[in-house]
Order: C-alpha cells, then sequence, then structure tokens
C-alpha cells in the first residue's frame, strides 16, 4: 500500500483538485453531507457516514434535462471538470454501482435503439471514487447481509484506511491504479498488524449477519400471504427512507413551462407515495400502504435479482436511522424469512 | 405504571373492549419507541411507556384512508396528554366517531427528542439512553455523557400545558388537568423580535433544507387529506422540485391547514430527516389563533372547530375597514 502521512494529506487532496471536481463529506452541525469542496479543510472523514447518500451527486434530486422556448431547446452544459469522490463508504460505492447498471447500462428504446442515460453517463464515465475503510461501523450498518465488510474494496477506483498516524492508498481499478502512480506516494509495506488490528475492531462491531440467501425465493412466493399487512402496518408511507437510501431511483419527469417557454425536469420519486402509480382514470393500483410497503421490499429484494442478479440494497442502515416510526428493514426481512407459507398461493391480484 | 397499563390493555383485549390496541414498544434504536399493534393478550407482553415513545399513534386512526377503522370495529389507542387532544380533534372534525375509539390516557413526562440526543452525543453513535432520576445518560463507544433531562426533552414537552389526557376512557393513574408554563410561545416572540431580514434568511435557510420527503405531513395527526395539495396536479398548487421557494410554500400552506388543529405533538419535528425547524412556524400559527379566537385545538369535544365558526364578537377589522 501506498502511504502518506495524515498531516501531509491535503496537499494529495489538493493536487487531485486540480483535476477533478472533488466531492467530500463535509460537517454541517452534527450532520455530515457529501460537498463539492473549495478547500481540503472542509474535509471531515469522522466515523459518522453521511445522512443522505452520495447518490445525488451522480443523480441530483432534481435535474433539469433541457429548457424550452417557442423555437429553440437547450441542453444544460456538461461538468468541465471529471468527479472524484472521496472517502466513500463502501456502501455507497457498491451503490453507486448498482445505479450504474440502471442508468449507464443499454436499454433497448421503443424504436429498437439502444438507450443510456446521457445525463448519468457524462458524470459517471470519467469519475473516480475512493472508498474509505469503515474503522468504527455503526450499529445500523448491515452490509455483512450482503457479502459486505468494513474493509471491502469491491468496486471502488482506490481504496484507503486510516491509521493513527497515516492514510494508507491502494489502486484497486486500473483507473485508481494509474492515478495513484501519478501521485508520487511512495510504496510502504507499513505495519500489517496494526492495520489488520484496526479491520478486526470494526469487523467486531458488526451485529451478526442473517442469511438472505432464501430471501428471493420466498418473496416469489408470498404475493398474498398476511404477513405483508403485518410487516407494513406501522409505515405512514412518507418518502424519507427513499430519499436517503443509496439505491432507490426511481424519478418522475414534470414539464414547468407558460408563456411558451419552460424546461422539463427529472426528480425524485418514491413508491411510498400515494401518487407515485395513481393513473390518470384516478385508479390507484397500489392503493393502500400495504401495498406500498410490498412494492419497496419486492423491488429492493425480488425484482432487482430478477433483472441484475443482486439485491438492491447494500445494507448502509441509513433507512433505520431516519424512519419517523423505526420501521427497519432488517426486522422486515426477518419476518419474511420467518413466514411459512401455509395457504394455497393465489395468482397476482 | 407499565404493570397496570399492560394489565388494563390486557383486560380491553379480553373483555374485547377493542378488537385493537395501538401502543408502542421497545425500539431497535437506542432511545428509541416503534408503534405496537395488539390483537391478543400474549402481544401485550411488549407493551412499554416511557419518554423514548414519541409518535403520536392516534394518526393511525385517520391513514391510509381509514383503513384501520374499516378492518376494526373499534380501536384503543394509548395516549399521552397531545396524542389525545388530537383524538379529540378528529371527533370534533367527524373523522371519527368517539364511541369508536377506547382511549387509554397514560401519565406523560415528556419525551426525548431525537436531534436533541444526537446534539448531547456530539454527532456520534448513540448506543444507550439511560434515565436516573432527572438526569438522562446518553452512552457510545468512547463517551459518556449525563445532562439534564429537561435538555433532551422535545420542545413541545418543555412548553406543554396539556401533559395528560383530558378525554378519555381510561386513565392509569391520576390525571393532571392542566400545569402552569412559563413561555408557552418564548420560540415565536423571541423571534418576532428579530428584523424582518434576519427572519426572512432564517426561513429560507430552515426550508431550503427540505427534502420534501413529507415525512412531516405524513406522521402529522391533523394531517388526514385523502389527496394533500402537493399531490394534485390539476391545477398543480406547487413545483415538485425541492427549491426553496416552492418548499417555503409547502411549508407555509401546511402551516394554514392546521391553523387552530395543530396539537403540538411534536411528531413532525422528530420525523424530519434534515432537522428543518418545523415548530416555530407552527407555534406562530397557534399563537394568532389563541389571541384572536381564545382556542386551543383538541381540549373541548363538544367545541365546534375555531375555523369552521363563527362568532359575531370576533374580531372583525380585517373587513369592515
Amino acid at each position: 500500500m501506498l502511504k502518506i502521512k495524515k498531516e501531509n494529506i491535503n496537499t494529495m487532496i489538493e493536487m487531485l483538485m486540480k483535476d477533478f471536481l472533488v466531492y467530500a463529506p463535509v460537517k454541517d452541525g452534527v450532520r455530515t453531507a457529501f460537498k463539492a469542496i473549495s478547500s481540503p479543510d472542509e474535509i471531515s472523514l469522522g466515523s459518522v457516514k453521511s445522512e443522505k447518500s452520495p447518490k445525488e451527486i451522480f443523480f441530483p434530486q432534481s435535474e433539469v434535462l433541457f429548457e424550452y422556448s417557442k423555437d429553440s431547446v437547450t441542453v444544460p452544459e456538461k461538468n468541465e471538470k471529471p468527479y472524484l469522490l472521496w472517502g466513500v463508504r463502501n456502501c455507497d460505492v457498491k451503490s453507486i454501482r448498482m445505479l450504474d447498471k440502471v442508468f449507464g447500462n443499454a436499454h433497448q428504446s421503443p424504436d429498437n435503439s439502444m438507450f443510456k442515460d446521457p445525463y448519468w453517463k457524462q458524470r459517471y464515465d470519467s469519475s473516480v471514487i475512493f472508498n474509505f475503510a469503515c474503522n468504527q461501523p455503526l450499529t445500523t450498518c448491515f452490509c455483512n447481509w450482503f457479502g459486505g465488510d468494513p474493509f471491502d474494496e469491491t468496486g471502488s477506483d482506490v481504496f484507503f484506511i486510516e491509521t493513527e498516524t497515516d492514510f494508507l492508498f491502494k489502486g484497486v481499478s486500473e483507473k485508481g491504479i494509474a492515478l495513484l502512480n501519478k501521485s508520487g506516494l511512495k510504496e510502504d509495506a507499513g505495519d500489517d498488524n496494526a492495520v489488520q488490528k484496526i479491520r478486526e475492531e470494526a469487523q467486531a462491531r458488526m451485529q451478526p449477519a442473517s442469511d438472505i440467501t432464501p430471501l428471493f425465493e420466498k418473496l416469489s412466493k408470498i404475493w398474498d400471504a398476511p404477513v405483508w399487512t403485518k410487516v407494513a402496518s406501522k409505515c405512514v408511507n412518507c418518502g424519507a427512507c427513499a430519499f436517503i437510501c443509496p439505491t432507490c431511483h426511481c424519478f418522475d419527469v414534470s414539464d414547468e413551462g407558460k408563456n411558451g417557454k419552460g424546461r422539463r425536469v427529472r426528480l425524485w420519486d418514491a413508491c411510498m407515495f400515494p401518487i407515485f402509480t395513481c393513473e390518470a382514470s384516478g385508479h390507484n393500483p397500489r392503493g393502500n400502504s400495504t401495498q406500498r410497503v410490498k412494492q419497496r421490499v419486492m423491488h429492493k429484494f425480488n425484482y432487482f435479482m430478477d433483472n441484475y442478479g443482486i439485491h438492491l440494497c447494500t445494507g448502509c442502515g441509513r433507512c433505520i436511522a431516519v424512519c419517523p416510526v423505526n420501521f427497519d428493514i432488517r426486522e422486515v426481512i426477518k419476518e419474511i424469512l420467518k413466514y411459512e407459507i401455509k395457504d394455497k398461493v393465489t395468482a397476482d391480484v | 405504571m407499565l404493570q397496570d397499563l399492560k394489565g388494563a390493555v390486557r383486560k380491553i383485549i379480553e373483555e374485547k373492549k377493542a378488537d385493537l390496541v395501538i401502543g408502542w414498544k421497545q425500539g431497535t434504536l437506542p432511545g428509541t419507541a416503534t408503534p405496537l399493534f395488539i390483537e391478543t393478550p400474549e402481544e401485550v407482553s411488549e407493551l412499554i411507556f416511557d419518554s423514548t415513545c414519541r409518535n403520536n399513534l392516534t394518526s393511525y386512526l385517520t391513514k391510509d384512508k381509514r383503513k384501520l377503522s374499516k378492518d376494526y370495529k373499534k380501536i384503543g389507542v394509548i395516549v399521552k396528554g397531545c396524542d389525545a387532544r388530537s383524538v379529540v380533534l378528529y371527533a370534533v372534525e367527524n373523522q371519527i366517531k368517539r364511541e369508536n375509539v377506547f382511549i387509554i390516557g397514560v401519565p406523560c413526562s415528556g419525551v426525548y427528542e431525537k436531534k436533541k440526543l444526537r446534539s448531547v452525543a456530539g454527532g456520534r453513535e448513540i448506543l444507550s439512553v439511560r434515565k436516573s432520576g432527572i438526569i438522562v445518560t446518553v452512552k457510545g463507544y468512547d463517551y459518556e455523557i449525563s445532562v439534564p433531562e429537561k435538555d433532551v426533552l422535545s420542545d413541545s414537552c418543555i412548553f406543554c400545558r396539556y401533559p395528560d389526557a383530558r378525554e378519555y376512557d381510561i386513565f392509569i393513574g391520576e390525571p393532571r388537568k392542566e400545569v402552569e408554563v412559563d413561555g408557552e410561545f418564548s420560540v415565536i416572540e423571541d423571534f418576532a423580535k428579530k428584523s424582518a431580514e434576519e427572519r426572512w434568511e432564517y426561513i429560507k435557510a430552515e426550508y431550503s433544507k427540505c427534502i420534501r420527503c413529507y415525512a412531516c405531513r405524513n406522521v402529522c395527526p391533523s394531517c388526514y387529506c385523502n389527496e394533500c395539495f402537493v399531490d394534485q396536479n390539476s391545477p398543480k398548487w406547487i413545483g415538485k422540485a425541492p427549491e426553496t421557494s416552492d418548499s417555503i410554500v409547502f411549508h407555509l400552506i401546511r402551516n394554514i391547514h392546521i391553523a387552530g388543529r395543530c396539537v403540538d405533538c411534536g411528531s413532525c419535528v422528530t420525523a424530519c430527516p434534515v432537522d428543518v425547524d418545523l415548530r416555530i412556524m407552527n407555534k406562530k400559527v397557534e399563537k394568532e389563533i389563541k389571541e384572536r379566537f381564545n382556542y386551543t385545538a383538541g381540549l373541548d369535544i363538544n367545541e365546534k372547530p375555531v375555523m369552521a365558526t363563527f362568532c359575531e364578537h370576533e374580531n372583525q377589522d380585517f373587513i369592515m375597514s
């Protein structure tokens, strides 16, 4: 691994800032959020995860797709510098990679051409992600349910660890390795025992994982089961969980204009909201809370698995922390796994 | 107290005085309770009541197009003083029939505000919250901080006049009718002393944090419209993007909609994932209603809703001039 003394880290970040627009965790009161920084001094790596996930850097809550007037259409200008995300936890790194499966992968358009989301791609493709090891996972962290680990480097470009006196860097992707090669950092065998100790302490903080292997199959069989009413009863159907979730990516498109000019905006939406599925006729196929909670769980642990072979959740635990009624997704999964299929399961209603 | 409460709830279920009782159980996070839906005597064992029981459970009576009211003939609900006022509000606004709700009052000494606990912990993770006398101790991996309980109580509780239910079917212990508080409206009175620019800057800064998840609206007992104005699109009242001007419109219209209906339970404040100061404008409207109409929401089940009545002696300056 490459080593840099903690007191010299700002020099490295300043160097990166020449070529990249650097997003990093910044403290705001007792909260932490990812923001584009103008000086390395703003960074607060700390032990606590950012309250909102960094997904909004690539997929903003509201984004103008284009502006129009009677005789012209203007697409917003591209960002000048590529993005560099500094200090991202592995759960969030994996989430961003998952979102790329949706926005960056080619999907078939109605005219049979292959479509990729240009707004996502222009930010994402040139980006570099520095994954920061979790020395102090939180009690809401459950990445280990999905094969994760506080020191997992999967999906990152560069992985780095904080020790008492230093930061240790490792290039993971080709892009990351090339960037580190340019950095002039010195290779250092370092004190492996010290790193191992930090890693073991971090792992010891993780709560035991549930085996979720049967979850996908189970969900495919319980569409009509009463367990849904049970798990959904306390949900109040707000969008807090979806909006702070690093993997939720449903959106709405809204046209805002008058007097011959306006703009088309893409906005986050959430399957918890009643109008998410409300049809023009007034009919709502997901008219009640239970149906909407079921959709959220099914999308994360069944449909996405069906489409992309992976669960749409990385165990970051943010939804557990913000839910006003303590709707704990871990408990919901356990409840579903525990549920025994007794009745004959009827088809889709 | 808890044993008495459990006994009472068990009896209510066994004697079928209610088909369902909504209470709280220990949540999965330290210092957090979570709603508990009790249908059988066995489920009573999980019941708790303490200062972590923040949720105003009465919002489940009207939530989701009153689904619960359809599924159950009579619902029991455990209430703090503010929650009981919500039930009264529902009754006077014809959202429930009083006889269909079995109100179980519990003596409330205030609930802890998540934001204040987090502030005590300095943003670090909280592993336990313990109360001993009037001292609350917040513990994490590498810290332990003790503070007077009032430092972590919700503002709604610090300035609460009616901590115990006035309308109930059964009360566990002796209810207090009303307690004296100083500076009930101090938050808005102090704010009013600032210059218009300062006030505007503050409101803008607070509402610009809003991510429009509508958690405040959805936990609010007084927000029970089948279709909220923000969800309407013909006409479309506000933009869906979380732009400050639209967010201000959302919050101010909500303030006006709950004028004379807010019971200051603090649910919205606790629910907000980004800590927007939602209480200050609620208090402003509550103060206006109190001064103009001498009305406080949810106190009297026989009184008409203040915004749905008219009295000749009311101040009519605004139409006479």
